[in-house]
């Protein structure tokens, strides 16, 4: 029953997004362009930080954790931001409403993440007799992950294409979109330094990834209200 | 509408929240945690046919899932696989079982680790006398039925024990491990087991001159000195044969070091010549002697004074039988039984002299001396057995592993055989003369002995399944060769009543699987999740009207024109 197996992991991992188009008006206004043009460029961001790592990390030999190396994982996480800002800002997208548009931009953007980090292990592994539980676990980081870029892409609206904010809320908006970007170096970091197993970090990721969501939901109403 | 809906939406998605993190546990509870497949060597019991029936058994391949001794009663077992340790075997029910004919996935048994040439090495074995009988009747069940599934043997190690450990408590809480109840599974992909196509016997033997001098017209006579080097037993690939016949191997080889040091120098050279032979085939009636006493010229085999073969000495206290089938009163025999009984008295231990008659007509061969008999060659056997052999044992089996073999015993034995040869050789009966003394430099070396006996007991030797240019054979070959003038290797074919099967050892990989069971539910918790997440985005981006118009299509026509 291994096809079974990998088939559940795939909806569990791939469902959440098509569920996510279909359910809200993303689907009533036709915004798939969109996401697949935020997904590309997902791609090419990428692309780009693989590039970057390669030159400036080395190889190390135990699964420790390096300050050094995280602080530069870190701040190459940021292009991931930088990425973002081009599919929000630069790209052309039809009238959408900017409610629509970060969301069909952040799912697009989960769903590339999803597909590239996630695909081949699952193809791969939970296709074999062995059982294990790496696989769930996967997907519901999955969810997480998509709560988190939609949730990311929503503070970058609120950042770059939301001219008046009310001014109390503009530092923590800041503050929010760092600790979301922060998210994959503190994860590691929980893995690797602490030596957090498998489930805990994922539970750690769902408890933050919806608290962030709820978060910027509270920032984008309230700075929705003035409007 | 954000804002209106806001108090609602957050206790649904609280309420979602909820019921996840209950699935979760619930699923959690169901399938424990795992950990990663094993992977063992495992070495699968011998297949053979005897006279056209077949014996051993006759599958290889398996997949099924795993059950210890404890299973339920009346439970199912022809898709299952019984995995038993040594130490809870019981003979009994394992005859029983096969005797009745019931259907069986296939049989493990686990070998405690100390017998495994490998890994066992040094360790001491507790209990030697028990195991020893218990494995040896295992053996000669096994061997001598027709088992339809597959048997492999293997060792203990940890991962093993603790997944034995959790069938056994699988096994005890009443859930035997099938397609729908998850557990584990124990694969071995291997083919079919295909016939061994003319298997070949090597016989090696080495010929050190003797001194001819001028006046000599005649061949000089010649001692010749046998022992069968193969063995055979229930798991091919674990038959290494320490004492059966490994220590007859190591004796041959010392004493041929010795002679050779003898021989080396013309003043001490004797008028004898000396033939070894490392015989093959010993297990199928000594076939392989017999061939090669035929390729033997006519004069060659007349010169022959007499032959002493080796056969197990390894284990032996106090006393070693001289086997022979000629009467104990012909001339030879008595002398052959005086020199060696001198040497045994000096020497503080006893040998005795058993009798057999050979019957012509009969085809079973017990003893190598019997192939020389049948040539009107004069032959005994020296060993350790009192009681002759059946066919197919004391050839090697799982028992006969190197710390059921006392080198000290082995040391005694080359001393006896080499010192009564001497004597002989250099016309010295009834002098106590002692040629190869301890600390002289013609002293028997145990370090040499040892080494060898190490290297036998790491090398599975079961004929059929060595090949012509086999790495061991050429050693064994070579290490002659450095002994003795000449060394000549004959290749003859296994034929007569045997035919082998292939696939002696393979890789059991062993996996933890969940159940059908557990797959349903969760794709039915998969779904339940989807459809929770569907209504909760609807309801919160569009309103409850819109998930309910999605249900129900006429009504919603009306309101519209409504």
């Amino acid at each position: 029953m291994t096809m079974f197996h990998f088939f559940n992991c795939a909806i569990l991992t791939f469902g959440p997004h098509a569920v996510y188009y279909s359910a809200t008006p993303l689907s009533e206004y036709d915004t798939l362009g969109t996401s697949v043009k935020a997904a590309l460029v997902y791609l090419g961001t990428a692309l780009v930080k693989l590039v970057c790592l390669a030159t400036v990390l080395k190889v190390s030999e135990n699964d420790g954790f390096d300050p050094y190396q995280e602080l530069l994982k870190a701040v190459i996480g940021f292009i991931d931001v930088a990425g973002l800002y081009f599919a929000l800002t630069q790209l052309i997208h039809r009238n959408i409403s900017q409610n629509h548009k970060f969301q069909a931009v952040g799912l697009g953007w989960a769903f590339a993440d999803s597909v590239l980090h996630r695909l081949a292990p699952l193809w791969v592994g939970a296709r074999g007799l062995e059982f294990t539980w790496d696989f769930i676990l996967q997907g519901l980081e999955a969810n997480a992950n998509l709560v988190l870029s939609i949730s990311l892409a929503a503070l970058g609206s609120l950042m770059w294409l939301r001219k008046n904010k009310p001014k109390t809320l503009i530092p923590i908006i800041y503050t929010c979109a760092g600790i979301v970007a922060t998210m994959p170096s503190i994860t590691s970091y929980l893995r690797r330094g602490l030596g957090w197993d498998f489930p805990k970090v994922v539970v750690f990721e769902l408890f933050t990834s919806l608290s962030m969501a709820f978060i910027s939901w509270q920032l984008f109403s309230a700075c929705q209200r003035p409007s | 509408m954000a804002n209106s809906k806001k108090p609602g939406g957050l206790r649904e998605m609280l309420e979602s929240m909820y019921s996840v993190i209950a699935l979760l546990f619930i699923l959690v509870a169901c399938v424990e945690l795992c950990d990663a497949a094993a992977a063992v060597d495992v070495y699968r019991l011998i297949q053979y046919d005897m006279s056209g029936s077949p014996f051993g058994s006759r599958f290889a391949a398996l997949n099924h899932h795993a059950a210890s001794l404890h299973f339920p009663p009346g439970v199912d077992l022809s898709r299952t696989v019984l995995i038993i340790p040594l130490r809870e075997l019981n003979i009994t029910f394992v005859r029983e079982y096969i005797n009745q004919k019931n259907p069986l996935g296939g049989l493990l048994v686990l070998l405690p680790e100390v017998l495994s040439f490998k890994t066992g090495g040094n360790k001491q074995v507790h209990e030697k006398e028990k195991m020893k009988i218990l494995l040896a009747e295992l053996e000669r069940l096994l061997v001598h039925s027709n088992i339809p599934y597959p048997v492999y043997f293997f060792f203990e190690n940890d991962e093993i024990d603790t997944v034995l450990a959790d069938i056994k408590k699988n096994d005890l809480m009443g859930q035997p491990a099938t397609a729908t109840t998850g557990g584990y599974k124990f694969v071995i992909p291997t083919a079919e087991p295909k016939k061994v196509a003319s298997p070949t016997m090597t016989n090696i033997q080495g010929w050190l001159s003797g001194l001819k001098t001028d006046g000599d017209a005649n061949q000089l006579p010649t001692i010749a000195i046998v022992a069968s080097y193969d063995t055979f037993g229930a798991a091919p690939a674990l038959s290494v044969g320490s004492d059966s016949n490994g220590s007859g191997i190591v004796a041959l080889l010392e004493i041929a070091r010795l002679f050779s040091l003898l021989y080396s120098n013309p003043k001490t050279r004797g008028r004898y010549n000396l033939l070894f032979g490392l015989t093959s085939g010993g297990p199928y009636n000594y076939n392989g002697t017999q061939k090669w006493l035929r390729s033997f010229d006519q004069r060659l085999r007349e010169s022959i004074d007499y032959a002493i073969c080796l056969n197990s000495i390894g284990s032996w206290d106090n006393e070693l039988w001289i086997h022979v089938s000629k009467p104990p009163e012909n001339a030879y025999i008595k002398q052959i039984f005086e020199g060696l009984s001198n040497v045994a008295e000096e020497l503080d231990l006893k040998v005795g002299l058993k009798h057999k008659k050979i019957n012509i007509s009969n085809p079973r061969v017990a003893w190598e001396h019997e192939q020389f008999s049948r040539l009107r060659v004069t032959a005994a056997t020296l060993s350790e057995l009192s009681v002759t052999p059946e066919l197919l044992e004391s050839t090697g089996g799982l028992f006969d592993t190197r710390q059921y073999v006392n080198e000290t015993a082995i040391v005694r034995g080359v001393k006896l055989v080499a010192e009564s040869l001497a004597r002989h050789i250099y016309g010295h009966q009834g002098k106590n003369i002692q040629i190869f003394a301890d600390e002289s430099s013609l002293a028997v070396n145990p370090a040499y002995i040892r080494s060898w006996l190490d290297v036998l007991s790491q090398t599975p030797r079961v004929a059929p399944f060595l090949s012509k240019d086999d790495p061991f054979v050429m050693a064994l070959k070579k290490e002659l060769a450095g002994h003795v003038d000449e060394v000549n290797v004959q290749h003859e074919t296994l034929e007569g009543i045997f035919t082998f099967y292939d696939s002696t050892s393979a890789r059991l990989n062993i996996y933890q699987v969940a159940s059908v069971t557990f797959d349903l539910l969760l794709l039915l918790v998969l779904g339940f999740y989807l459809i929770v997440l569907f209504s909760f985005l609807v309801i919160t981006t569009r309103g409850l009207d819109d998930l309910i118009s999605l249900f129900r299509r006429p009504p919603s026509r009306k309101l519209k024109t409504a």
